[in-house]
């Protein structure tokens, strides 16, 4: 276990006993002679330096007695992207979080989570001994977020705002004040002497147009663009001052390069390509759950409530689970035997897994026909079903119609009469076939619609050939024998049909479910056919299907109490975001080409399937400035650089250089790879620090919100009023000097029309935080003294008391004292429905996607599930530009346990785990003559990494398993230079290896590009092409 | 399960051996030589190991609640790849001090600094530890180490101070997959008691007769002993490969 024993133990294996044992004596003789302390002395002789426990319960009586100097304060978690809610112990007079662990009100750390309306003190006895309360009601933090509090500590925080001195990136910096800061970055000038730098104020131009030939741009200030991480619950305020003060459209978070792949093939089922909703297996209650390139409870969102409710599920619950992954992880767990199962498949080949489950149900009568039949949500109801989907409704599909893949609208048969803007909008009926074969509109028909036919209606202007959406779903998942995909995926035909038929043994109580698994070559349409597995047995909104999540009582609304989401002068963003979200066609590109007589392809893809991406910012907006060029970046807890495969090799060069990209701005709390290159770093506040509030993606039965708070006094600068220096003082002093609307005093309107300031971060979350408590069917109640004093909100009241109404500050601090607000466990369901459903209806066939072109070859897309294989932009498949022969393996990554991008400072989970071997197949592993320790070169196309490998059979044979989270070369792994001052050198920060620095670009692609799955544009890290070699043995 | 789940069944097959697990607790004040602590109790731990999520979050806070020394660990989840019929899958087995009733650790002490409470929970005195290590080459559970802060010997305590004040031990509260269950075993109607009872719970190297106080729910017996794994934790506390698993 540790180090010393270690080494006696060698010693002893070594035939050294004798010589060890007489080590331990001469040791002992010179300790016992010395009669002192031989290091340094605890504070108790059997607890050692451990802290006084928080509060101590009397057993017997329980009886709640706190410990003076010590609160125990409920706020959420940042170490990954879950934001657990969490409870966090500080010793008060040191500014020190002592330790965390769960908040028993959250249900992403606590199951059963506590009632809302329970007091504190219950809370407290709840996690204690008393009636072994704590073993039911214990409320916990993973090794991540025990180990997350060091990042407030940590000694390459960022706690001035700071001035690069020397070139981009190289690692020199000099204080600047705050007020210069603010002036700098607003007015600029030729701020590093290397020329002009435009500031903010010129820069925000919202009338004149970037390109006057394509006005449909918009106007200059879309030149600013943000890049964010994760809504980390402050998102709202970075927004309103962007998007709506400022006025530039171009705000994205890290998706496109996270798991949004996963997220665009949901969306395509649950039609909406830009929010992307997904569901969530039930994990409470399904029977059966398959897991396609997602890890439950060895990563992923919510990690905590996935893995305590499959580990709840697979021993005393009734869940069996299979994770299809071509890495074996802690998902797996032998100790439970038949309950868990992992199945290896080769990267990117999810979506043949899935079509050839798909093909075994068609062919066996295994789709939930009842479901997928009604052709609307009040025939659904009336059938039993808690959801509906498009399956029957009736798509064109006729070569040379003007309509093709389009869906066949009440409009086209003459019932109805729509002016040009109505028609084959909402209005505009979909037409299904009754049981007697006669067109009908799809709400019109109170029961069952055919679920298959291919044939032709009759309409004013002729025949058209016509599908269903379920046969166009047919068709695709027949292309192939079970045999065929088989042979593509690496899973055998017996073990899919065995798959397929364990998905449809359960009714409604079987999920699937997938995430960043699909971010391969092809995965848009990998994660279309996983999500349609679930519309095929029609699981949604059922209790122990899949679920939508209750969602979150919304702070930044206008209301019940304050107006957050419109103020006057606000901007409504407008043109064309540099990722190019929207339809090529609607260009003026497009336009100019056509008139030309060639229309494609463009000059780079379009993305009308996609939200914004940041994937494109940096190689499209910085150094191809396609479709307009980027004159100012601004960096939020962003890192791009390290989290895009591929993109340092492309962009790294421009970002060094200030004519290509005049500005950018980080706003962060450490140095990482895409800050590095900044001009200015303004420190962030960190975790417990910070106000806001969170909520989960999904997989919560139950409204949620998390409330973050300040239970420790910031490590950032102080200003001369008192307020820190942070994202929101920052943005807060950049508006005010800006003029911008929305910021200042008078900024923040009640329902009444009284105005408030909006000038410290309180004065904007406190006000959200009274909309959430008046939210719901009713406010929340009053906190008690009691609630105040044992929660540590005592240490925010004086800034309730100022900010909020005198009938508000007890609510919000009844809010605060239980870390957010929780609807009650016990209103998850309505019987066996979930009380938060999706109403609309799924999409089998998803016309956007049917109906739209690549912007590259001018083809059409597949408008349902699809097998196919990974291909670049122009839809050449992978390997046909990087051969097996040269390439033999394939790269794929998978989440770490411990680390997140952003944690690998925090040293306590770098001793556990310092670094990333990465896993290759046994039998590869002896072909190539390579061991466990061994140090090996892996090469892509795109670049070469040095690495140590692990040999294992829980990787699939010709797979190369890379753990997220190493291989930094910044975060402290290179010591920067502030004000003369180096930083700490611990070049252990920088071990490993980080598959992005591995990814490729897309050589079907002019310029400067990285590989994106070409309708989802998320970057592709699973199934990169590779090589490898052994460079040395192990150490 | 129908006939078809054999198709991706692993079929793991572990046959169970008959648990040798002990006769209910000796109580703690018969046993000379232990002080301290009350006798009417005798603190015990059961893992269900599949419940682990090998998530390490035990690992941390206890270092966090027990400001253990970096590079050092009171508890750790060993987390070892097996192989069975050719197929792969995971296994997790946290590891800490058994707090045994025969503990190895307490005779080769040479000054009483090691000790048994008659709760059971096995410490260490720092002020009378002269950090000679002969415990820690004694133990077969390898759970004690000599603090290179403190050069005394160091091991888990069960979070004695927390339990005093009638908490649970740091790993316990924040287990996310609800694994560490602790208790009393004096307490007939305790989560423990219950679970040594109907559980059949085995324990770590039976044949050393140390009498562990650490149990595990659905442990494969082949887990009880040194384990034929490949360890995929990778080298915690900066040990070289060749020495980084347990014994």
């Amino acid at each position: 276990m540790s180090m010393s024993r270690r080494l006696l133990l060698k010693t002893s294996a070594a035939g050294g006993a004798l010589a060890a044992f007489a080590g331990g004596f001469s040791d002992t003789g010179r300790k016992l002679v010395k009669g002192a302390w031989a290091g340094d002395k605890p504070d108790h002789a059997i607890s050692g330096n451990a802290p006084a426990p928080e509060f101590r319960v009397d057993p017997a009586t329980g009886d709640l007695v706190p410990t003076p100097g010590q609160i125990v304060a409920n706020v959420a978690c940042l170490g990954c992207t879950t934001l657990c809610g969490v409870r966090v112990r500080v010793d008060v007079a040191k500014n020190k979080v002592l330790r965390v662990a769960g908040n028993p009100y959250s249900p992403l750390s606590t199951d059963p989570f506590l009632p809302y309306g329970t007091p504190i003190k219950e809370s407290f006895k709840s996690l204690s001994r008393l009636d072994e309360k704590g073993l039911n009601g214990r409320s916990t933090a993973c090794g991540r977020g025990n180990a997350a509090l060091e990042m407030l500590t940590s000694p390459f925080r960022v706690a001035t705002p700071m001035k690069r001195v020397g070139p981009r990136g190289s690692g020199q910096w000099e204080p600047i004040a705050f007020d210069r800061l603010v002036e700098e970055i607003a007015e600029g000038g030729d701020l590093f002497g290397e020329g002009p730098v435009p500031g903010l104020r010129a820069l925000r131009d919202l009338k004149t147009p970037i390109d006057p030939a394509a006005p449909e741009l918009g106007p200059k200030v879309n030149q600013v663009a943000l890049l964010s991480s994760v809504n980390d619950g402050r998102e709202p305020f970075v927004r309103r001052f962007f998007n709506q003060a400022l006025g530039t459209i171009n705000f994205v978070g890290h998706g496109s390069y996270c798991g949004g792949a996963y997220r665009s093939g949901s969306g395509a089922v649950f039609g909406d390509a830009k929010k992307m909703p997904h569901a969530k297996p039930d994990l409470q209650n399904a029977e059966f759950v398959l897991f396609i390139g997602t890890a439950p409870s060895n990563a992923g969102n919510p990690f905590k409530r996935q893995a305590m409710l499959l580990a709840k599920g697979r021993t005393d619950g009734v869940l069996n689970y299979v994770v299809v992954d071509p890495v074996l992880t802690n998902a797996d767990n032998r100790a439970a035997a038949e309950r868990s199962n992992w199945i290896p498949i080769r990267p990117g080949t999810d979506g043949a897994l899935v079509m050839g489950m798909m093909r075994w149900m068609f062919e066996n009568g295994r789709i939930d026909a009842n479901y997928l039949s009604q052709p609307n949500g009040k025939a659904a109801e009336a059938a039993g079903e808690a959801g509906w989907c498009n399956a029957t409704h009736l798509v064109i599909r006729q070569a040379g119609h003007p309509r093709d893949g389009r869906m066949l609208r009440a409009s086209d048969l003459g019932w109805v009469t729509l002016d040009e803007k109505e028609r084959y909008g909402a209005k505009d009926a979909f037409v299904v076939l009754d049981p007697a074969g006669t067109p009908v509109a799809h709400d019109a028909l109170m029961g069952p619609a055919a679920l298959f036919h291919d044939g032709t209606v009759a309409t004013p202007a002729g025949d058209v050939a016509v599908k269903t959406g379920l046969t166009l779903l047919r068709e695709e998942a027949m292309r192939l024998d079970l045999r065929g995909y088989a042979d593509a995926c690496g899973i055998p035909a017996d073990v899919i049909a065995g798959l397929a038929q364990e998905f449809t043994s359960h009714g409604k109580k079987a999920a699937a479910n997938a995430h960043g698994g699909m971010m391969a070559g092809n995965g848009f349409y990998n994660a279309f056919g996983v999500v349609t597995l679930n519309t095929l047995i029609g699981n949604l909104n059922w209790k122990g299907g899949t679920i939508f999540g209750g969602g979150r009582f919304p702070d930044e609304q206008d209301g019940p109490r304050y107006r957050l989401a419109s103020f006057p002068g606000q901007v409504k963003p407008s043109g064309t975001a540099i990722s190019r979200p929207v339809p090529y066609e609607k260009s003026s590109e497009f336009k100019a080409k056509k008139e030309a007589g060639k229309p494609y392809p463009a000059k780079a893809p379009w993305y009308p399937n996609a939200p914004q991406l940041t994937t494109e910012y940096l190689t499209s907006g910085v150094v191809d400035g396609y479709p307009y060029p980027l004159k100012a970046l601004f960096l939020w807890n962003s890192n791009p650089v390290y989290g895009i495969p591929g993109v340092r090799a492309q962009v790294e060069a421009k970002l060094r250089d200030p004519k290509a990209l005049p500005l950018i701005v980080a706003i962060d709390p450490f140095i990482n790879e895409s800050t590095a290159f900044a001009d200015y770093i303004v420190p962030d506040t960190v975790l417990y620090e910070t106000w806001g509030w969170a909520s989960p993606w999904a997989g919560v039965p139950t409204k949620t919100s998390t409330a973050r708070w300040p239970v420790v006094t910031p490590r950032t600068d102080t200003l001369p009023d008192g307020r820190h220096v942070q994202m929101e003082s920052f943005l807060i002093a950049l508006a005010k000097r800006l003029g911008l609307p929305g910021f200042g005093p008078d900024a923040i309107a009640d329902m009444d029309g009284r105005t408030y300031p909006l000038e410290r971060p309180e004065d904007w979350y406190l006000r959200g935080g009274a909309n959430i408590a008046w939210l719901g069917k009713q406010p929340v109640p009053d906190a008690t003294d009691e609630d105040i004093a044992l929660s540590g909100v005592a240490r925010v009241l004086p800034a309730l008391q100022a900010t909020l109404k005198e009938e508000e500050w007890r609510k919000v601090a009844f809010v605060l004292a239980r870390g957010g607000r929780y609807q009650n466990q016990s209103e998850g369901f309505e019987g066996d429905k979930a009380t938060h459903r999706f109403k609309d209806g799924l999409l089998v066939y998803n016309e956007a996607v049917g109906a739209a072109k690549s912007s590259v070859t001018g083809k059409r897309w597949t408008g349902t599930a699809a097998w196919t294989p990974p291909a670049f932009a122009d839809g050449t498949p992978m390997r046909q530009v990087h051969r097996v022969e040269d390439w033999p393996f394939q790269l794929v990554s998978s989440k770490s346990v411990l680390v997140s991008a952003y944690t690998i400072a925090a040293s306590r989970l770098r001793h556990l785990h310092p670094e990333n071997p990465v896993g290759i197949n046994a039998e590869d592993a002896r072909r190539l003559g390579i061991a466990t320790g061994d140090r090996i070169r892996i090469a892509t196309p795109g670049g070469a990494e040095l690495a140590t490998a692990i040999v294992r059979h829980g990787v699939m044979p010709g797979v190369l398993a890379v753990e997220h989270g190493f291989g930094h070369k910044e975060f402290g792994a290179r010591p920067h230079v502030i004000g003369g001052h180096s930083q700490p050198a611990v070049p252990e920060i920088g071990a490993g290896v980080n598959i992005n620095d591995l990814g490729l670009p897309d050589p079907t692609r002019p310029g400067a590009s990285v590989w994106l799955d070409p309708i989802a544009g998320t970057a592709v890290r699973q199934g990169l092409p590779a090589k490898l070699e052994r460079v040395a043995a192990a150490v | 399960m129908d006939r078809s789940r054999r198709n991706f069944c692993l079929g793991a097959g572990a046959a169970t051996i008959g648990a040798a697990m002990p006769a209910a607790a000796a109580p703690g004040d018969a046993t000379p030589g232990r002080r301290d602590g009350d006798p009417a109790h005798r603190w015990a731990m059961v893992v269900d190991v599949g419940k682990c999520v090998g998530c390490q979050a035990c690992t941390v806070a206890c270092i966090m609640e027990n400001d253990v020394p970096e590079n050092s660990f009171r508890t750790i989840v060993s987390t070892y790849e097996v192989t069975e019929r050719g197929k792969a899958g995971s296994y997790m087995l946290p590891r800490l001090c058994n707090h045994c009733e025969d503990p190895p650790c307490i005779p080769v002490c040479p000054t009483g600094a090691t000790f048994q409470r008659r709760d059971g929970i096995v410490v260490v005195d720092n002020t009378v530890c002269v950090g000679c290590a002969y415990c820690v080459q004694a133990c077969p559970y390898d759970a004690r180490f000599i603090n290179h802060e403190t050069q005394t010997a160091d091991k888990c305590t069960f979070c004695v101070h927390r339990v005093e004040a009638g908490l649970l031990p740091a790993c316990v509260e924040t287990c996310v997959g609800g694994a560490r269950v602790f208790g009393d075993l004096n307490d007939p109607d305790s989560a423990v008691s219950t679970l040594v009872r109907e559980e059949s719970p085995k324990v770590l190297k039976p044949e050393q007769g140390t009498r562990p106080r650490v149990f595990y729910v659905g442990l494969d017996p082949r887990f009880q002993g040194k384990v034929d794994g490949t360890p995929t934790l990778w080298r915690p506390s900066g040990q070289s490969h060749a020495e980084k698993e347990h014994a």
